[in-house]
């Protein structure tokens, strides 16, 4: 799986859930937060596109991530690890 | 008011259905474990909630923006909840209610989310336990159908579920009428939320013989026969329903639309966890509910039963409308909502409370479906297979719950 694929899966989860984001363009130094986004939308955007990408995920490392290039680089970190059934 | 049923989504549709005898019952729609014994019941798992509200069309377009972004991650009770919910709301003219803060709201229903837990429950075991639904720690709750509403009609007095097990819809009608006695409101929305049907409860109700599985399963329609002789256990299903409550000065005071007067309504237990009924607490219940209405037996002419149709349930029920009302028990209809829609478990009391100010605003009593071999135990006149015009004025509305809870309301017409 590709970095571009997993972006295009958070993205698509962004403009989805997170209404306050219509119009506006998502990019990897987009910021759920300054987007106007909520923590239960966080949640569920991160959530969600995790289970797409069928990853594992440690949660104590998404804390930590405040825009979609830190997702992704967490993302493309646990791909290398063995996927989830 | 405002009803989702198997019968109609709406308070019209829902009253013609009652009128000309419709069952809401069938095979169901949604995939059940071929194990599980219930093949029946009112399945309201394809509620389209979008085009429900596109079928409104005086609601603002805010507002049902706002209702399908709350739903959007949600299970179904939530939905059939607001659907309800916003029916009463634009009916009850709330919208131009002075004092929003002063709207409570009272949702009866427990174990509502049972097929959403479920699934996230074989998620967790059978798949991965991060791929349960992000938001399940939140929507899982019986009260995230209760604030979710509240957030779409932006009620902000007191607001709490009841449970009651089948009679919780009667008993978030008396709470929200001890709240407003005390003057804890101006006006209260009374929800009643179904619970979410599942193959392991079903299941369950099955090996404990409460629910129909035997001799209706290829002909769905006529497994609820509340009172017939051939009558073998509840039929299950999903409705939801709303009413508006508030007190007469008030609601005639901004020219609110009345449908009718809630008089009294009574509560007792019978300090017993199983599903037998008891003849002397349901007896109690429906006296001690006349005494708060400070009306008499004499006066009731229109009684809407809580008949599940169960053997024993429906028969001590009966008994004790007899025992209450005497000789006046057989002159009067007393007839089954249930036979159309089905048992909604914790919303019955709502939606089966709309029923009965439908019948008294018309003048027309519903029939009792399914009513093909009277049973001697019965002496009642059940209303049998086809309604009737019959000017009825004051009506008590029973139901009764597992673990002894017994319940009754009493409603009055309204006569402007």
């Amino acid at each position: 799986m590709t970095r571009s694929q997993m972006f295009e899966a958070v993205k698509a989860n962004i403009e989805r859930i997170v209404e306050e984001a219509a119009g506006r363009e998502i990019t990897e130094s987009t910021s759920m937060v300054d987007l106007g986004a909520d923590s239960l939308q966080i949640v569920e955007v991160v959530s969600r596109s995790i289970k797409e990408l069928r990853l594992k995920v440690p949660r104590t490392e998404l804390a930590s991530a405040q825009t979609v290039k830190d997702l992704l680089d967490l993302f493309e970190r646990s791909a290398q690890q063995p996927a989830a059934r | 008011m405002g009803v989702v049923t198997p019968i109609g989504d709406t308070i019209e549709t829902f009253w013609t259905s009652l009128v000309s005898g419709r069952s809401g019952i069938g095979r169901w729609k949604r995939p059940i474990d071929e194990r599980c014994y219930a093949r029946i019941g009112g399945d309201l798992s394809d509620f389209d909630l979008a085009a429900h509200l596109g079928r409104q069309p005086r609601y603002a377009p805010h507002l049902v923006k706002r209702c399908l972004s709350l739903m959007r991650a949600s299970p179904l009770v939530p939905k059939l909840v607001a659907a309800a919910a916003l029916q009463a709301y634009h009916d009850a003219g709330l919208p131009g209610f002075r004092d929003a803060g002063r709207i409570g709201h009272v949702m009866a229903g427990h174990n509502v989310n049972a097929g959403y837990i479920v699934q996230n429950v074989l998620t967790f075991h059978q798949s991965d336990p991060d791929y349960i639904e992000p938001l399940f720690g939140l929507l899982c709750l019986d009260t995230d159908v209760l604030a979710a509403s509240s957030e779409l009609l932006s009620l902000s007095g007191p607001s709490f579920t009841v449970g009651g097990a089948c009679a919780s819809g009667n008993m978030a009608i008396l709470a929200a009428l001890d709240l407003l006695r005390a003057g804890r409101a101006g006006a209260m929305l009374v929800s009643g939320a179904p619970i979410e049907l599942e193959p392991v409860a079903l299941h369950g109700w099955t090996m404990l013989e409460a629910l129909s599985y035997q001799s209706f399963n290829d002909a769905p329609e006529r497994a609820s026969r509340p009172f017939d002789a051939l009558r073998e256990g509840f039929v299950p299903s999903e409705c939801a329903g709303a009413v508006v409550l508030e007190p007469l000065d008030g609601a005639r005071a901004r020219g609110a639309r009345i449908h009718a007067e809630l008089l009294g309504a009574a509560t007792t237990s019978d300090a017993c966890r199983l599903t037998r009924p008891d003849l002397d607490g349901q007896v109690r219940a429906i006296q001690l509910a006349l005494d708060d209405a400070r009306v008499d037996a004499v006066d009731v002419d229109y009684i809407n039963a809580h008949a599940t149709s169960t053997r024993l349930g429906d028969a001590v029920e009966a008994s004790a409308i007899t025992r209450v009302l005497g000789e006046r028990a057989r002159r009067i209809p007393v007839n089954a909502t249930k036979s159309m829609i089905g048992h909604c478990l914790s919303a019955a009391g709502v939606v089966e409370a709309i029923a009965t100010v439908l019948q008294l605003t018309h003048g027309i009593v519903h029939p009792t479906i399914n009513q093909e071999q009277s049973d001697p135990e019965i002496d009642l006149d059940v209303v049998p297979n086809r309604a009737r015009h019959a000017a009825v004025s004051l009506a008590l509305s029973n139901s009764f719950g597992f673990g002894g809870l017994n319940s009754s309301i009493v409603l009055g017409r309204f006569d402007a």
